[in-house]
């Protein structure tokens, strides 16, 4: 192996790992908080890179305009899902099959915003113009469009700031006190219902301003979030659901074996090992690296 | 957020959507009379074809058939052993796709190809189940998916030349390759109806057997049905096995018909709307398949020149069926159904039956009615012998 071929797999590694994470992190600040598994996650991703078009591309504005309409956009559409498919049924909360009703509820969400998209915008692959053009050459060959760096500046600064909104705002404590002990918040005055809507649709904002990056990175299309669902899919499951640290090391660790097979055995197989290593990895530790074995199992 | 939600952990006792009135009939024993209108609508059912002249309607009509014998299979794995499994259309393309490279390359007679199909599912079904039943719950769900979709993604991308990736396998020969068009569509007809009526009466059967019982106790209350030595792995691979092989089999019939097959069978769309077929019919029971799969195609035909349409709508049932009936229309029709009968059998005993509808919870004998066990542990707060007006 080249030391090319290492500083790229470095490079790749940061740029997907920051993408992968900022799509998973919020279904996993959702399966935390609601014990859900948003499959309406992706679909925000697709919204979001609409949205970046249409600012971008059709209205021809500034790419920061672009980035807060696609947050607002999709926070609105993520509290409007909670509202729609998650909180008629929690009062079925307390039944086993609650994450599988809900499962499938989000699932049909992301069916209807899907193929609205497909039925107004058209099933055509649109281009988004990249948020900044051109690039950087860094070491021999190697090539960092300025687009990648400012995904992985940007996801990595809205990770953090999750984290420090977790951590010190009022809300964010809020938030962090269901996941904990919903009984216990509720107790202590936490508007449970205000927090629901809240914390989904902030969820689906990091996923919908992931795909204002991922449009220019690829195009958007009413299809575009199934892809990064799967990915996100794949890291939460691997990163242990509900545990944030574990997601975002998990995003890391799926990117750098995803770098590293693309450059030793190419695009097509990189998916399929991936596959293959998470599977070994589950069935050593069957719930994540970081996740609660007395959730995950039996 | 009406009532205050208990943080406790629940304990895992029954993973299907019909967690608060779970179908109690949902394999009934076939009464004389039951045997009598399954037989007269199997008959209708066969004779469509020799009415009906529009080839465009009967080919709607194999393609929903194939896609019922799909669903009958993953309603055995998804509703009765309650495993989320939600790679079976990835199974079901891996049992078309066996088929179809068979017929292809080697001169087996087509038959042969379509049962290697069924047995190439089995065998990828058995693999998949081995680290999937190790995990729990969602877990379950997450892991199929993604198996589901990287099986696509490689067909996709195959460049060996193997699968065709993403235009599908070359023009195969198929079950009957001399018959004319009409009377190939026919006979694909009657083929995969027989294999319908079959498959549902086995799998009734089986829901009945002990490995049906054992698969419904450990989805129902897996640590009891573990203590009293039920393995829930042993079983649950077999439900696998049994589920896959049928998959395949319906795989291998959708080559056979369709002459190809292609990524486009498998993914996303394909499988919302098989997901929305199941739920709708009721999972876990032997109409449900039956009634959902018949049901949205006919919702789906009707708006087949609205692509888009026709998922968003699809999406809006599912989403109010899963809110307002959680147990689908097969449970909503039981549950209709035996109002009646209590109303009835009240006439009948002049107010003595005891079947105020108890939450559904009034229980025949186990099992010696024929009469499936409702939620565990309503059978001990039923008085012995309460009238069940599905028995009379």
């Amino acid at each position: 192996m080249a030391a090319t071929d290492i500083v790229g797999i470095a490079v790749t590694t940061i740029i997907l790992g920051s993408i992968y994470g900022l799509v998973a992190i919020g279904m996993t600040l959702i399966y935390g908080t609601l014990r859900i598994l948003d499959m309406s996650q992706g679909s925000m991703v697709m919204v979001g890179s609409f949205v970046g078009w249409g600012i971008l591309v059709v209205a021809g504005l500034n790419p920061v305009i672009a980035i807060a309409a696609a947050f607002v956009a999709t926070f609105i559409l993520g509290a409007l899902t909670q509202l729609v498919s998650v909180q008629p049924l929690m009062k079925r909360r307390n039944a086993i099959d609650f994450e599988m009703v809900t499962f499938i509820t989000t699932f049909a969400v992301a069916m209807i915003l899907t193929n609205v998209a497909l039925e107004l915008l058209g099933p055509q692959q649109r281009n988004v113009t990249p948020v900044i053009s051109g690039g950087v050459n860094i070491y021999h060959g190697v090539n960092l469009p300025y687009q990648s760096m400012a995904m992985a500046i940007v996801s990595i600064t809205m990770m953090a700031g999750l984290g420090i909104f977790l951590a010190r705002t009022r809300w964010g404590m809020a938030i962090r006190a269901v996941a904990q002990d919903l009984d216990a918040a509720r107790l202590m005055g936490v508007p449970v219902g205000k927090l629901y809507p809240l914390t989904m649709g902030l969820a689906s904002a990091l996923a919908g301003v992931a795909g204002v990056f991922l449009g220019g990175l690829y195009f958007a299309y009413p299809q575009a979030g199934d892809l990064p669902l799967l990915e996100a899919l794949i890291v939460v499951i691997f990163g242990g659901l509900g545990s944030l640290p574990g997601t975002v090391y998990a995003a890391y660790a799926i990117g750098l074996i995803q770098a590293t097979a693309e450059v030793l055995v190419g695009t097509t197989w990189s998916l399929p090992i991936l596959y293959g290593v998470i599977l070994f990895v589950l069935i050593i530790r069957p719930y994540g690296l970081l996740g609660k074995p007395s959730e995950a199992r039996l | 957020m009406s009532a205050l939600p208990n943080r406790t952990e629940p304990t895992p006792a029954r993973p299907a959507l019909t967690r608060t009135a779970p179908p109690r009939s949902a394999f009934p024993a076939m009464t004389p009379a039951r045997w009598m209108v399954t037989g007269v609508l199997v008959a209708l059912a066969a004779v469509i074809p020799l009415v009906m002249t529009n080839q465009y309607a009967l080919s709607v009509m194999v393609t929903t058939l194939v896609l019922l014998v799909l669903n009958i299979s993953w309603n055995f794995v998804l509703g009765v052993a309650g495993v989320w499994n939600f790679g079976q259309l990835a199974i079901y393309a891996l049992g078309g796709y066996g088929a179809g490279i068979i017929m292809l390359h080697t001169s087996l007679s087509p038959w042969l190809a379509v049962l290697a199909g069924g047995v190439v599912a089995a065998f990828a079904a058995v693999l998949l189940a081995f680290p999937t039943l190790r995990l729990y719950g969602i877990y379950t769900s997450l892991l199929t998916f993604a198996f589901a979709e990287v099986i696509e993604y490689v067909i996709v991308n195959d460049g060996s030349g193997l699968t065709g990736g993403t235009f599908g396998l070359p023009i195969v020969k198929g079950l009957y390759a001399s018959l004319s068009l009409a009377a190939s569509a026919r006979a694909y007809y009657w083929t995969v109806l027989a294999v319908v009526v079959v498959s549902t009466i086995v799998l009734a059967a089986v829901g009945h057997s002990r490995l049906g019982i054992a698969l419904r106790g450990i989805r129902d209350a897996p640590a009891y049905a573990a203590a009293r030595g039920v393995s829930p792995m042993r079983y649950r691979v077999i439900a696998f096995a049994v589920s896959g092989f049928l998959a395949g089999i319906a795989g291998g019939l959708y080559v056979s018909y369709n002459q190809s097959i292609s990524p486009s069978a498998m993914g996303l769309t394909p499988m919302s709307i098989d997901v929305t077929m199941l739920v709708i019919g009721g999972l876990g029971t032997a109409t449900g398949p039956i009634i959902g799969t018949v049901l949205l195609a006919i919702v789906q035909t009707a708006l087949v020149s609205h692509p888009g349409a026709e998922l968003t709508i699809l999406g809006i049932f599912l989403l109010v069926v899963v809110v307002f009936v959680p147990d689908g229309l097969a449970g909503l029709a039981a549950r209709y159904w035996r109002r009646v009968s209590t109303w009835a059998a009240e006439d009948d005993q002049s107010g003595e039956a005891a079947g105020q509808e108890v939450a559904g919870q009034e229980v025949a004998g186990q099992e010696t009615g024929g009469q499936e066990t409702a939620e565990p542990g309503a059978a001990a707060e039923i008085p012995e012998g309460s009238p069940d007006p599905n028995v009379a």
